[in-house]
């Protein structure tokens, strides 16, 4: 029946009725499930807000920013008569064999398992032929309204009181990174459970709500048990400051960085990756998901066979783009992990033969980025570069086993390191600072959401970055360059949010001839030789690392030195902050290292020449 | 009007869970008694994998809050008592004033009782120093720690089963429901604690 043509002035108000119910329903199941939608402790936001939307105002619950994928429902609007069906996904990734495998395997091998753990159908449903109502029409109005008003409130509740309640929480709540997700779909159609879904599923229907000439209908076939799901958080490694760091003797000093533009590509949204695996059994114009991954396959079946006429879905995937920031990036999240995702746009990253499985966890990852240091030019020592990947989340940026990208048994990688790769990859040469504000533009022009994204997370990110900056900023000693899973909320605010932030591995161009001798070296002197190997260009990822941890220990000693603090003290500028000084400091002392490293080598000569000396003396008397 | 009328399912608690389980069942169901403009707020019980929907109202807060103290104030004198808790939503009439009558009726609409059976359970042992008596003591230790998990689990089950109840009869029952007044965000209400031994 169409409300449209019944003259009747009530007819068009519970046709508004009806059509926001819609509306308010998808709001709340999708604010209750789908954690991208608004990536922020839920419990006193509302409180806080003082105002109040005209959506809001609407069966008198207040609930935020209506989710943008909301505003596709024009079509509803339109035909209030189409059942609107939502459906709450698990997205989870295969597990391999063994843990061992799970760490190592590229995320891109593991298959994404959809399950749908809640379906909503939300209709009015009315019958053929109806007597149009006269009379008491605005009375029962109300009255509708009123019972709608009381349905939604159930729905609100029921919502937390459902297994996957738990999920949503677990996921919205916790900074840690989880081999699942929540997406979900929105149809006016939908297909049918196999059986032997059907058979772990359970129904509840609420009450209808009479609206005639129909009535309100709220239903949701549920999974009652996710307990069979492994739902676990991934293995992470929390920022840990190696004191004691030596280095892989495995390492190769020489060996280069290898070039990748990752970090251009990182941060953009990895349609390509996706789409082959993941099955798109929808293909009505009147649906949509969440997530970049059904975008696209979306997108090429718009075929509007059998649909219902008059309009046809508008592009929604490429809304995305336009929905808040914060769904944009989980989006990405949805498909974790985001390796698979960015897959596509890093297959030529390629990791020297040194990354090999074999190498300890412990060592941290080095990322090259870009043509890496042969072309640092600064002031005073060349720039380290520590590759890093464009998301936090790229399990190939983050694996200590270097052969294998994709691996994901590091420690985490500290995301000042990862964002190195954008600016890198933007200006090859130069200090790292200078490419800093680079590195934003970069991230901006690569993913301009990704972007808006960062920003809108700023605050969010930081406050799960505090354990992992802490590694870096804090500590001068080892710069254990942690790979960040806690939350996709960071993926790109790694990669842009790095302007402040003042490299402490700035170091000049040294002379590079000790090089073939430095890992002759033993402890310290290894360390104060690698800045050389580094400088080169080709030094193993695990190997610059060790330079720069060792070069942040070899500095205390610098410390103790009154003629590398006089001018350091002197620069000592609160308002110049501590970038200053150390940008001052860094330059000294890896030249002074330098300087103790060939008295010791000196001494290390005269002393065996002089051993060689006393015995022949000893031998001759 | 009529008077609906729900009794929910008894629940045995503990003293210390009292509070968790009444604010989730009060707050519930004024929860879904408040049809004025709310901020729903999401409280995740600390006793219990439940979250549980407050109308975010700070006075409703405060009157459940204060019933619950009263309530707590009872069962202390009248421990290991089986007790009901009404919530009652009424509305106020006038009757016909006269010149000697202008009296104010309330009329409840809806009753809630809450029955809760507050038991009290030896609490387990701590092991404590003395060796001779560790053999004794371990066992009934853990098998009360034990016992109060497994009650904990059905008390959270149980707990659950009451808020689907209420979610329930609130969907079922609805036209005896007065409308909604723009300014009035929630029905009134009253909560009535046990005065005497039940």
């Amino acid at each position: 029946m169409d409300l449209h043509n019944n003259s009747h002035p009530e007819s068009g108000r519970l046709e508004q009725i009806i059509s926001q119910f819609l509306l308010k329903s998808l709001h709340i199941i999708l604010d209750s499930r789908i954690p991208s939608l608004h990536p922020h402790d839920r419990s006193g936001d509302f409180q806080s807000s003082s105002r109040v939307r005209k959506s809001d105002k609407w069966f008198n619950l207040v609930l935020g920013d209506r989710p943008a994928a909301l505003d596709n429902l024009n079509f509803w609007q339109r035909n209030v008569m189409d059942p609107m069906i939502i459906d709450i996904i698990l997205v989870r990734r295969g597990t391999t064999s063994s843990s061992v495998d799970d760490l190592y395997s590229s995320m891109a091998d593991r298959t994404p398992i959809e399950t749908v753990m809640e379906r909503w159908i939300v209709q009015y449903n009315t019958q053929r032929v109806m007597a149009p109502q006269t009379g008491e029409s605005s009375a029962s109005c109300k009255k509708i309204y009123k019972k709608s008003t009381i349905l939604l409130r159930s729905l609100y509740s029921q919502l937390r009181l459902l297994p996957a309640h738990r999920i949503f929480r677990q996921l919205s709540s916790s900074s840690q990174t989880y081999n699942f997700d929540i997406i979900y779909k929105v149809s006016s159609f939908c297909e049918p459970f196999s059986w032997s879904e059907e058979e772990m599923m359970k129904e509840y229907s609420f009450m209808p709500v009479e609206a005639l000439p129909g009535h309100l209908s709220l239903s949701v076939t549920f999974r009652p048990s996710l307990s069979d799901f492994n739902l676990e958080p991934l293995a992470t490694f929390p920022p840990k400051i190696i004191t004691d760091y030596v280095g892989s003797p495995t390492t190769d000093p020489l060996r280069s960085f290898p070039s990748s533009d990752r970090g251009d590509r990182a941060t953009s949204f990895p349609l390509k990756g996706i789409r082959p695996l993941i099955s798109t059994p929808f293909q009505r114009p009147h649906s949509w998901t969440s997530g970049f991954h059904r975008a696209a396959p979306f997108m090429a079946n718009q075929s509007l066979g059998g649909s219902p006429p008059a309009y046809r879905t508008s592009p929604m995937p490429y809304n995305f783009p336009h929905t808040p920031s914060g769904t944009y990036g989980h989006r990405i999240q949805s498909c974790r992990p985001p390796t698979h995702q960015r897959a596509t746009g890093n297959d030529e990253y390629e990791l020297s033969p040194p990354f090999s499985p074999s190498m300890s966890p412990s060592t941290p990852t080095y990322f090259s980025s870009g043509s890496p240091l042969q072309t640092r030019i600064t002031s005073e020592t060349a720039p380290v570069t520590i590759p890093f990947p464009k998301s936090g989340r790229s399990s190939r940026y983050l694996s200590p086993n270097f052969s294998d990208p994709s691996k994901n048994s590091l420690p985490p990688l500290s995301p000042k390191s990862t964002r190195h790769d954008p600016s890198s990859q933007e200006s090859p040469s130069g200090i790292r600072s200078i490419r800093k504000p680079e590195a934003l533009r970069a991230g901006e022009l690569n993913s301009g959401i990704a972007s808006h994204y960062s920003g809108h997370k700023i605050l969010k990110d930081g406050k799960d970055d505090s354990g992992r900056f802490s590694g870096l900023l804090s500590s001068s000693g080892s710069p254990h360059i942690g790979f960040s899973r806690s939350s996709s909320r960071l993926s790109f605010q790694d990669d842009l949010d790095d302007g402040d932030f003042s490299c402490p591995f700035d170091v000049d161009d040294v002379d590079t001839s000790d090089s073939p001798n430095s890992q002759k070296l033993d402890g310290k002197k290894n360390l104060e030789s690698t800045p050389h190997s580094l400088l080169m260009g080709k030094q193993s990822q695990d190997a610059a690392v060790g330079v720069l941890v060792h070069m942040l220990r070899t500095a205390l000693p610098l410390q103790q030195d009154p003629s590398c603090y006089s001018s350091h003290s002197l620069r000592t500028d609160l308002d110049e902050g501590v970038a200053t000084a150390s940008g001052f400091f860094m330059p000294r002392k890896t030249a002074d290292a330098l300087e103790e490293l060939r008295s010791y080598r000196e001494m290390k000569d005269l002393l065996l020449s002089k051993s060689g000396t006393r015995v022949a003396s000893k031998e001759e008397a | 009007m009529n008077c609906e009328v729900c009794q929910l399912k008894e629940l045995e608690v503990e003293h210390f869970e009292i509070r968790e389980v009444l604010r989730c069942i009060l707050h519930t169901i004024v929860f879904h008694r408040a049809l004025g403009l709310v901020r729903p707020k999401d409280i995740d019980l600390e006793l219990f994998d439940i979250t549980y929907v407050q109308c975010g109202d700070i006075e409703v807060e405060k009157k459940i809050d204060e019933k619950i103290e009263q309530f707590v104030s009872w069962v202390e004198k009248h421990p290991n008592k089986k007790s009901e808790i009404c919530l009652s939503f009424y509305e106020v009439k006038s009757k016909h004033p006269s010149w000697f009558t202008n009296k104010i009726e309330r009329l409840d609409w809806e009753q809630w009782h809450i029955n809760l059976n507050v038991t009290q359970h030896p609490k387990p042992k701590a092991h404590s120093g003395k060796s001779h008596h560790s053999k004794i003591v371990v066992d009934p230790g853990e098998s009360a720690s034990e016992e109060r998990s497994v009650r904990r689990a059905s008390l959270e089950v149980s707990l659950r089963e009451v808020l689907f109840q209420i979610i329930k009869f609130v969907n079922e029952k609805k036209d005896h429901v007065p409308p909604i007044t723009e300014s009035v965000i929630y029905f009134p209400y009253e909560i009535h604690i046990p005065r005497k031994f039940l």
